[in-house]
């Protein structure tokens, strides 16, 4: 039987949670923004080995600044979650762990990774000090744009929620 | 258009031969553009129901203007009956004519439909049975289809089996999108306890059955009518009262090994193949 898992993926306005979707989805990007609105959802298959695959259903939800206004029925039932902020935006991370506790308080034993995208447009050493003094702490860095990451990002979700 | 009218349009394009067929429905085309057209045969139709509306706009008024400028202007209305009527005219006018041409679009992509893939399957149906072609080909018209089934799992919207009579979209996707907008919908407007159940979609109706930890959506073709939503209600809950009876038994089996496991997809999809796919709603 096939197996599949729910993911959600969400974080601030623009950080690139539908263009990671997208690179993983299709390999492809674009530069165009459009806001995402709602919930869209698409499926991915992995494959761990042959005939050992997982339906990965990726909600992409829309952007928001108030991660406690999530509505909670997009979260019912999730088995992962990937929060998404803009490394380029400090707006984006500035409050990454309160937004991380609402988001735990909500979901407490589901697995979360915490994913900083766009790093083609830093310099990643810089990018440490600012995480440092931030109290960031982050388990992917992530370029929706060059592809850097996703997969990896999201092949080891779905080996830990297996 | 009344629904005898419809019928009566259909049985008069249906069994001429094509070239009749085209040159009727353009007849009718050209009958309706007619009607539209013609302003006086419109403003009889219409002039009737502005009166009304002028009427009860005036009634409005003097309770916020003075009785004198009521007066002037009930005055000035009638007087001008003309000129409003015209200014509505267009209005009305696109409105009716939009009316019909989805209307029409609507009835030739249903026939086309019929004649293309149908069309020997009926001869031969009329041929044996000694019922007339029209007759079929109508009846078939107002019918209902069940064209898909998913039993998914609430909250997560995870598809855990499903029958499908022909394959459409991804169906693991169709489960999440549901569940979505059921979730959008329930959070948004409904209280705690309210379930949304059915969700109109281009030609489709989808019937959505809540329980406790999954819900039933059947999707259906056609013309979804009270008796169709009573039986269609009634196979979700056979089917449904099976499927926990059977996941219950299978939870608890007696040979005291404790199993913990559900029914699998296949004997889920094998039961909802039983269930849904000759039924006739
Ligand atoms: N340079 C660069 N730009 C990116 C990257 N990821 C996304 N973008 C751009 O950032 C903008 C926003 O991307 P989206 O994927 O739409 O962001 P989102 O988080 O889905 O936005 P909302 O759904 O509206 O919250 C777009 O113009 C993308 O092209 C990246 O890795 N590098
Ligand atoms: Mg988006």
């Amino acid at each position: 039987m096939q197996l599949s898992k729910k993911i959600v993926v969400l974080g601030h306005f623009g950080v690139g949670k539908t263009s990671l979707i997208r690179r993983f989805v299709e390999n492809s990007f674009s530069d165009n923004y459009k806001v995402s609105i709602g919930v869209h959802i698409t499926k991915k298959v992995v494959e761990f080995e042959v005939e050992d695959t997982m339906s990965l259903i990726l909600w992409d939800l829309e952007g928001t600044d108030e991660i406690k206004t999530i509505r909670d029925a997009y979260l019912l039932g999730t088995h992962g979650v990937v929060f998404v902020f803009d490394v380029t935006r400090p707006s984006t991370f500035q409050s990454l762990n309160t937004d991380l506790e609402i988001i735990k308080s909500k979901l407490p034993t589901t697995p979360l990774f915490v994913v900083g995208n766009k790093v083609d447009l830093v310099v990643v050493s810089e990018l440490e000090t600012l995480f440092k003094e931030n109290n960031i702490k982050t388990n992917f860095l992530t370029s929706a744009k060059t592809g850097d990451t996703v997969n990896d990002m999201f092949f080891e979700l779905a080996k830990l929620i297996k | 258009m009344v629904e005898k009218d419809k019928v009566e349009l259909l049985r008069d394009i249906l069994f001429t031969d094509d070239r009749v067929f085209v040159q009727k429905i353009a007849d009718r085309i050209g009958v309706i553009e007619q009607t539209i057209e013609e302003k006086d045969k419109l403003s009889e139709k219409v002039d009737p129901i502005i009166s009304k509306q002028l009427d009860d706009f005036v009634e409005e008024i003097p309770t916020k203007l003075g009785p004198a400028i009521t007066a002037t202007l009930k005055e000035e209305i009638r007087k001008n009956k003309e000129e409003i009527v015209d200014a509505l005219y267009p209005i009305l006018g696109k409105m009716i004519k939009k009316y019909i041409a989805q209307e029409i679009k609507m009835l030739s992509n249903k026939i086309s439909k019929q004649l293309s893939a149908k069309r020997w399957n009926i001869k031969f149906k009329s041929w044996f049975s000694g019922v007339k072609e029209e007759e079929i080909i109508i009846s078939n018209l107002s019918v209902s289809t069940i064209e898909q089934v998913l039993l998914i799992e609430r909250g997560s919207g995870i598809l855990a089996a499903s029958y499908s009579k022909t394959k459409t979209i991804d169906e693991d996707m169709i489960s999440g999108m549901l569940t979505a907008i059921k979730g959008f919908v329930e959070d948004a407007f409904g209280q705690k306890n309210q379930n949304l159940e059915l969700i109109e979609y281009e030609l489709y109706n989808i019937h959505l059955q809540s329980f406790v930890s999954y819900y039933v959506a059947v999707v259906i073709s056609g013309n979804y009518s009270l008796e169709a939503k009573d039986k269609v209600q009634d196979l979700i809950f056979d089917f449904y009262d099976d499927f926990m009876g059977k996941n219950l038994d299978s939870l608890f089996s007696s040979d005291g090994n404790e199993k913990k496991e559900k029914v699998s997809r296949a004997s889920l999809e094998k039961q909802l193949n039983k269930k849904f796919e000759n039924a006739i709603i």
